[in-house]
Formats: C-alpha cells, structure tokens, sequence
C-alpha cells in the first residue's frame, strides 16, 4: 500500500502538505514504468525555476530514462519555491525513497486543501493502477 | 471488429515539419491509434531531446541539423524510413512498463522484415559491431532491447510520454548513414527495397498482428496548422542549442 498521507494523480504524480507548502514527486509506479527496476535507466531530469507559477495539470519539468520522456505535471496550483537539486544529479534516489528523498518540487499552493476531485487518495490510485493495467 | 487506425505517409517532409507533426500527433485529440511513414528532405540529423549537441561533431554537408521531443541519441536521417505511432498510454501496444511497450513494437517490426530475408532480434547479451561507446549516436550505443540483426542495430527507438498520450519514434535503416558505421541495413538483404515498400510490409504486419483495419487519411486540419507553426522551432538554434 502507498503513503495515505497524499494525494496521487493519475499521471502518477504525488503531493504532499508540509508546513504551509506542498512536496511533489512522482509514484514507485511511474518509476518502474520508466526504468523496469533499473535504477541506472534514469538519465535526466529538468526542474523548473524557483518562483515558476503553476496550474494545476500543467508540465513543470521532464525525466527522461533511457527509453522515454515523460512530463511532469502539477498536481496542484502554486508557485515554486524550492527545487530538490540532489535529484538532478542523483536520478537513483527516485527510485530508491520516491516518497520522501526522492520529492522534486515544492510549491506555495494557491489554496492549500488537497481536496480537488481529480486528486485520488492511496486506495483510488491504487485501484485506477490496477484498472490501467488489465 | 478490427479496430481503426490512421496511416499517414508524409514522404520527404522538411526535418523542423517532420518533428512538429509528431508533437501534433501527440497532442491530438483523435481517438484513433495513428501510424506515420516518413522520410526527410532535406536529409537531417536530429538530437535528442536531452543530448548535449557539442556531443556531435561537425555535420556532412548538406545535411540539416533538428532536435527531437523524444530521447536517446542522435540519429541521421538519410537512408531510412522513419515511422512514428501515437496512441494512449492505456493502448494495448504501450500499456505497461515502456520496455514492454518496446518489445511489442520490435517485435512486430522483426516479423515484417521477414518479408525481405533479415531475421531481427533483440540483441539481448550480444555485443554488436555497431557499438561505438564514444560516439553521440543513437546506433552506436545499444540495450539489450534493441533490434539487430548481422551482428548489428538496425531500428533506432524513442518515446515521448505526455498528458496519458505515447509517441514513439522509430528510425528503421535501409543502408547505414556517413555518420553511422557499422549499422545493420535492410539493404543488405533486400537491395532494391525502397521506404514505401517497407512501409507497406510493416502495415501489413499491423494489420496482422493487431486486427487494426487502417484508414489511409492525410494529417487533420488542427494537426497541420500546429505542425506549420511549430515547425521552425524545432531547427531554432535556441532549441537544438538548449544543451
């Protein structure tokens, strides 16, 4: 069972309250779809700027594995207020601790209840994973 | 009921045209799977989205020089054909891991070259004659996925994944580029193969395989306006020079 303490997107982004911000990362689910669990498959990732605004649903940064590129898209409106630089140079962690270490943005949300419909707790996003798959 | 799919043939498209097509394709709102046949005039080298240009060194006269919006290496695009598939990631075809999703397009690509006497395979543990560790392109670096055949790659393969939509890009070599030694050629077996001979075998073997009954179709309206607009972009010293 994933983290209950955030909400998920159904494509495959997480966010998280901390403190009067939100954390934003990407799923084990999105990971594995990326790099089959070889964590050396990731090759790059591109953050955007601190102070970036956002909309909810918009690409704020790309990964890219040996295969594929991938958007990242914002779960939730806001502005950008600190990137997680160790996740650039080190691409492993997301796979290693994609929960906590492996967060990439943080954003001062526009209204801070992650109560938006499109954003699924633990158990929805667990069963719209499963449905994706059959 | 076999399931509809668009074909298009874009033959000679301008390189920044080309890629601006795909990201149209990537973007559409068509609820069809879409499969595209191209070649390129002028010929054209195109990046990948994330590689470093310096990486490559100086270009063959003549030749354009593009960066794409999927990964991997850089790939010239001379005697080739090149395809690309849109689709939803929820496609029975990209469904899953992407390397899975890989497996089943090479896996269909290898049966129709068949039709010209190449028995392809992934390379699995294999070294290939094609790798070349230093080199900035794509059919010199090689995984264990990648389709070869006479000791060598053959298929180059890219995806660009996007709002629950997958566009892959295939580069498929009939005879190996001024930049790319050592790269397997379809040629080689069949030497009088041209690009639309080959595109009409990989259809077929779609249709085969999948049960999909293609609708011949020119690009939409909405596809063409965003290809010619976007189009310049994709040869713009600022984005093939964003790395």
């Amino acid at each position: 069972m994933r983290p209950n303490d955030r909400k998920y997107t159904k494509t495959h982004e997480w966010v998280k309250l901390s403190g009067e911000e939100v954390l934003v990362g990407i799923t084990d689910f999105a990971v594995q779809e990326l790099c089959s669990g070889n964590e050396g498959d990731l090759v790059y990732c591109d953050l955007p700027e601190p102070g970036r605004a956002l909309e909810a649903g918009e690409t704020f940064g790309e990964i890219e594995s040996v295969k594929a590129v991938a958007d990242l898209n914002a779960p939730v409106a806001g502005t950008v207020s600190e990137i997680n630089v160790n996740v650039e140079e080190h691409l492993e962690v997301l796979s290693r601790d994609p929960w906590n270490a492996g967060w990439l943005i943080k954003l001062q949300p526009r209204t801070k209840a992650l109560d938006a419909p499109e954003l699924l707790d633990a158990a929805a996003y667990e069963a719209f994973i499963t449905a994706s798959k059959h | 009921m076999p399931e509809p799919w668009r074909l298009l043939h874009t033959f000679d498209g301008e390189p920044g045209w080309n890629m601006a097509l795909d990201e149209a394709l990537l973007a559409s709102s068509d609820p069809r799977p879409t499969l595209r046949f191209y070649t390129w005039r002028p010929h054209a080298i195109s990046l990948g989205y994330f590689q470093r240009w310096r990486e490559l060194g100086p270009l063959p006269e003549g030749l354009v020089l593009v960066r794409r919006f999927s990964g991997g290496g850089a790939i010239e695009h001379s005697d080739e054909l090149t395809f690309s598939i849109a689709a939803a990631d929820t496609h029975t075809l990209f469904r899953g891991e992407v390397l899975r999703s890989y497996e089943r397009v090479h896996a269909l690509l290898a049966r129709a070259f068949e039709a010209f006497g190449v028995r392809a395979a992934p390379r699995a543990a294999a070294t290939l004659r094609s790798d070349h560790p230093t080199s900035a392109m794509c059919f010199h670096r090689s995984t264990a996925f990648d389709l070869a055949w006479d000791g060598a790659k053959g298929v180059g393969s890219a995806q660009r994944r996007s709002k629950g939509r997958v566009l892959h890009h295939g580069s498929i070599k009939l005879a190996a580029g001024a930049l790319e030694a050592d790269v397997a050629g379809l040629r080689a077996h069949a030497p009088a193969l041209e690009a639309a001979a080959l595109a009409r075998a990989i259809a077929d073997e779609f249709a085969r395989s999948l049960g999909c009954r293609f609708e011949r179709e020119e690009p939409t309206a909405a596809e063409q306006t965003l290809a010619a607009t976007r189009a310049a972009s994709y040869r713009s010293p600022e984005f093939v020079r964003r790395r």
